[in-house]
């Protein structure tokens, strides 16, 4: 006989504080944890790289801190929606990633995340680590390893040596 | 009257048309309420609902049982469904009232989707049983 645990996955009761922020209409989250530092779009430096801008169209800019280089991902363009008008950077702690939204909300601490539904079969499976409810309010956690990931780091990281020699991500 | 071998099914109606599903399947008719998007790319889905803690898909079945042309949906049919190895709760937008029917199955014709997994006749009307999960395998597939 199947447990009720089988049948119905429970949340994560896990409290966790998330960034609260705004792609194109949308609500979504992020872990505090995972955010270095948000920032204005001020010191960003256009991104093209031969082909490699062609493969990773969402990849739009650099931006140079404190002797690493970041690569700043239009979370639109991420998340497949319209394009947007973002004001803000997310420096992401731990990758070399930023990430450009239109607007950054309030720090909350969430007290559960959900599973996103089996049905959800497409790229948002790694979009999201799952759903939290917000006063009633459906907001995604996003995987923030997911902007961008090993490979295409990896593709990043071999394009800039050839153009600039050696360079530390 | 229910003859012996007659299950029971829930009709939902789909603008013109009355499709079933398995009545042990239905777990409530929802009255509307409001679904909540999130970017996703995942055919059919136009959101989820939250019911009493738990988030719910919501699988607009018109589109492709009806085409676009449905009428506006004015409840939710929320049914258990099999996705993968487990049981999920999915919300079906429907377009008026169902009804609980008892009936005994007719044959396929062979000529019916693959998510059609049987037929009611009522009287003069043939409403066909949809396998939601078959349905929603197919078009994530498609």
């Amino acid at each position: 006989m199947r447990s009720r645990k089988q049948l119905r996955p429970q949340p994560q009761a896990a409290r966790e504080d998330v960034i609260v922020f705004a792609v194109s209409g949308f609500k979504l989250a992020i872990a505090a944890g995972a955010v270095k530092e948000i920032r204005g779009m001020e010191d960003l430096h256009p991104f093209t790289l031969g082909g490699i801008s062609a493969q990773i169209a969402k990849l739009q800019f650099t931006l140079e801190r404190n002797g690493t280089t970041y690569f700043v991902v239009d979370a639109a363009q991420h998340f497949q929606l319209p394009p947007s008008h973002p004001s803000r950077v997310m420096v992401l702690r731990n990758v070399p990633t930023g990430v450009l939204v239109d607007s950054t909300d309030r720090i909350m601490e969430i007290s559960a995340l959900h599973a996103l539904p089996p049905a959800f079969t497409h790229a948002e499976r790694g979009w999201y680590r799952g759903l939290a409810v917000v006063s009633g309010q459906v907001v995604p956690v996003v995987n923030h390893g997911a902007f961008l990931n090993r490979a295409e780091l990896e593709t990043l990281r071999a394009g800039l040596e050839r153009v600039r020699g050696v360079v530390t991500v | 009257m229910i003859a012996e071998g007659d299950k029971s099914y829930v009709l939902f109606p789909l603008g013109e048309k009355r499709f079933a599903l398995p009545a042990e399947t239905v777990t409530e008719l929802a009255r509307p309420d409001s679904v909540q998007t999130f970017p996703h790319r995942t055919p059919l889905l136009t959101g989820v609902l939250v019911r009493r803690g738990r988030i719910v898909p919501v699988c607009d079945v018109a589109q492709v049982l009806v085409g676009p042309a449905a009428p506006p949906r004015r409840f939710y049919l929320i049914a258990n469904c099999k996705i993968g190895a487990r049981q999920e709760l999915t919300a079906v937008p429907v377009t008026g009232e169902c009804e609980l029917a008892s009936a005994a199955l007719v044959p396929l014709t062979g000529k019916e989707p693959p998510y059609i997994s049987g037929l009611l006749t009522l009287g003069n009307e043939t409403v066909e049983i949809v396998a939601l999960e078959k349905l929603i395998c197919v078009e994530a597939t498609a």
